[in-house]
């Protein structure tokens, strides 16, 4: 039974999706990869969203971004503040973007600019959002550098992406977005590319970032043991569609749905329980 | 970075005395010599002209000597322009063709990565199918054929610019002769730049940027043109080299006292000497021009180390 929470209204809520379809033009026609979606997002909590590739999740917050290929486009409602992301003008996206909304990438290792310098990458969105000089920038990118537990030296400001390991991209990339203090975080798998031990301390941030910063957090991930560690609530999605939404701890342990009892008994026996 | 250019300029050494050699030999295999009339001259005569040109010493002794005489910067004598050396034709024709070649190619750098861009940005447009359209035919239609075509119409039927001729490098003098040598290239780099400018735009750092909020005008200017226009900076030694081989033609066709009509002229006429230098002249030229390329990028690439 999916959970609909429309009528819960509380000032705790940040991300309001009702009915959101997402559609792309293909040549063989319209392939439709999000369907009739309804969920929520609270201050502090984090939502795990599992399901297998191509199962819609990423695209679901990509249509929310306006960061769909040029060939998709969204139809329904993503309130955040007040504003339907999937209607609003371009401009006024941009503005959340970034600034309300942070975006972590599955792949840190393509993910940042190669010609940049790192401390640049980090100083131009807080120069651009917050309209402050390049100097405060980097002192704001100091101190983010710090809640990643990343060693907030210069040389790191002043590195290329391709001087760094993947573990510190994808800190970078979870700093980039902490750097104007966002409302919502979306982490598109951000612990596929890294390994066990990085991936371990990539969610200890995340924990963190939740409990400490009041940040609600979305985790995209077809790892039900990451979304297990760092989630309140799970959402599992197959071809487009929720199948099941709920308490992480609900949803784990007691399976309603057959194919989220199937992906649970995909688990291998030492590592579930 | 002096190390590195230390060391390239050591390895051109070597590069530069196989293209000596090789243009020597290949001179001399070519049947017929410098002197060769239809009326044959009396012996006597044809033996002090050759051994005034150290012609008549075996082909060896003759490479050393010519080798010997470029150690102390002479080219020597041009066999067939009696009274000039080598390094005198060279050095009057040089400022001609320099301008020529250097102003094609800023502009088609320019002009070409600008459309390319606006093309990749604006893609399946009007815009872009147009542009991409005529830099096709810009690529089909050789520069000997534009270049009197452009003559043609600018110079005969609206007579706004001249038809030919040098005039101490007057700028309408040097409208015609750019643009036809230009095209080409502008065509080529705009391609080129496009096609790098749509593979760039849909990679996964631009999809980072976007995600940060910025506008799309500074998503390009910081993060897109140094990536995309890595290509084009390694396109630019070989454009180069196109760009003289075109000036060979353009120079004649719009009567430019460059060096192209020295090497067309010299390697028809034998004349060894002169052939072979402006040979140097264009492979030192081409060797300064893959430096200057490979610094470039080191510059605008920090993953590349010199």
């Amino acid at each position: 039974m999916p959970l609909t929470q429309k009528n819960i209204k509380n000032n705790n809520l940040l991300l309001d999706i009702h009915d959101l379809n997402v559609f792309f033009n293909t040549p063989e026609g319209i392939s439709h990869v999000v369907k009739d979606v309804n969920f929520n997002i609270k201050k502090g909590t984090c939502l795990g969203v599992v399901g297998e590739s191509g199962s819609g999740k990423t695209q679901t917050f990509f249509s929310i971004t306006g960061l769909l290929a040029n060939n998709g486009y969204a139809e329904g409602e993503a309130f955040f503040k007040n504003t339907n992301l999937i209607t609003c003008s371009n401009e006024e996206r941009r503005g959340f973007l970034g600034k309300s909304i942070g975006f972590i990438f599955q792949d840190p290792m393509t993910s940042l600019t190669p010609h940049l310098k790192i401390g640049d990458q980090l100083a131009e969105i807080a120069i651009y959002h917050k309209k402050i000089n390049k100097k405060k920038a980097l002192e704001r990118a100091i101190e983010v550098m710090d809640i990643v537990k990343l060693p907030s030296n210069r040389d790191i400001i002043n590195s290329y992406p391709h001087e760094l390991s993947g573990g510190m991209k994808q800190r970078i990339m979870i700093a980039i977005s902490l750097m104007c203090e966002p409302d919502l975080i979306i982490a598109d798998e951000p612990t596929t590319a890294l390994d066990v031990t990085t991936q371990a301390e990539i969610l200890n941030i995340f924990n963190d970032l939740k409990n400490n910063l009041n940040i609600g957090l979305v985790l995209i991930s077809h790892n039900i043991g990451v979304i297990a560690e760092t989630s309140n609530e799970v959402l599992v999605m197959k071809d487009g569609e929720i199948l099941e939404n709920g308490e992480t701890s609900k949803v784990l342990t007691k399976p309603e749905n057959k194919y989220t009892q199937h992906l649970l008994s995909c688990i291998p026996p030492w590592i579930g329980n | 970075m002096i190390k590195f250019i230390t060391k390239r300029i050591l390895i051109a050494i070597p590069t530069l005395l196989i293209i000596v050699a090789f243009s020597f030999f290949m001179m001399r295999i070519a049947p017929g010599g410098p002197f060769t009339n239809e009326r044959a001259l009396p012996p006597e005569i044809e033996n002090n002209i050759k051994a005034a040109y150290n012609l008549d010493k075996p082909v060896y002794e003759q490479f050393y000597i010519y080798i010997k005489n470029l150690t102390k910067g002479d080219f020597g004598p041009s066999f067939k322009y009696k009274d000039f050396s080598v390094k005198e034709l060279i050095l009057n024709g040089l400022p001609v063709s320099v301008t020529l070649g250097l102003s094609s190619i800023i502009i088609s750098l320019f002009i070409g990565s600008l459309l390319g861009i606006i093309a990749a940005i604006n893609r399946n447009t009007i815009f872009d199918y147009s542009v991409m359209g005529v830099s096709l035919l810009g690529i089909c239609v050789p520069s000997f054929v534009m270049a009197p075509l452009l003559s043609l119409f600018f110079s005969l039927y609206l007579g706004i610019l001249p038809t030919s001729g040098w005039n101490n490098g007057n700028i309408m003098n040097l409208i015609l002769p750019i643009t036809a040598l230009s095209l080409p290239q502008i065509a080529v780099i705009s391609r080129m730049m496009r096609a790098s400018t749509i593979e760039i735009l849909n990679s996964n750092f631009i999809r980072t940027a976007k995600s940060k909020g910025l506008n799309s005008s500074y998503i390009i200017r910081k993060h897109v043109i140094r990536a995309s226009i890595l290509p084009i900076i390694e396109y630019l030694a070989p454009a180069s080299a196109g760009l003289m081989t075109g000036s060979i033609i353009i120079e004649q066709i719009f009567g430019l006292p460059g060096i192209g009509r020295y090497f067309v002229v010299g390697a028809l006429q034998r004349d060894y000497t002169l052939v072979s230098g402006v040979l140097i002249l264009y492979a030192s030229l081409l060797i300064f021009l893959i430096l200057i390329t490979d610094i470039i990028r080191a510059i605008l690439d920090p993953r590349v180390k010199i």
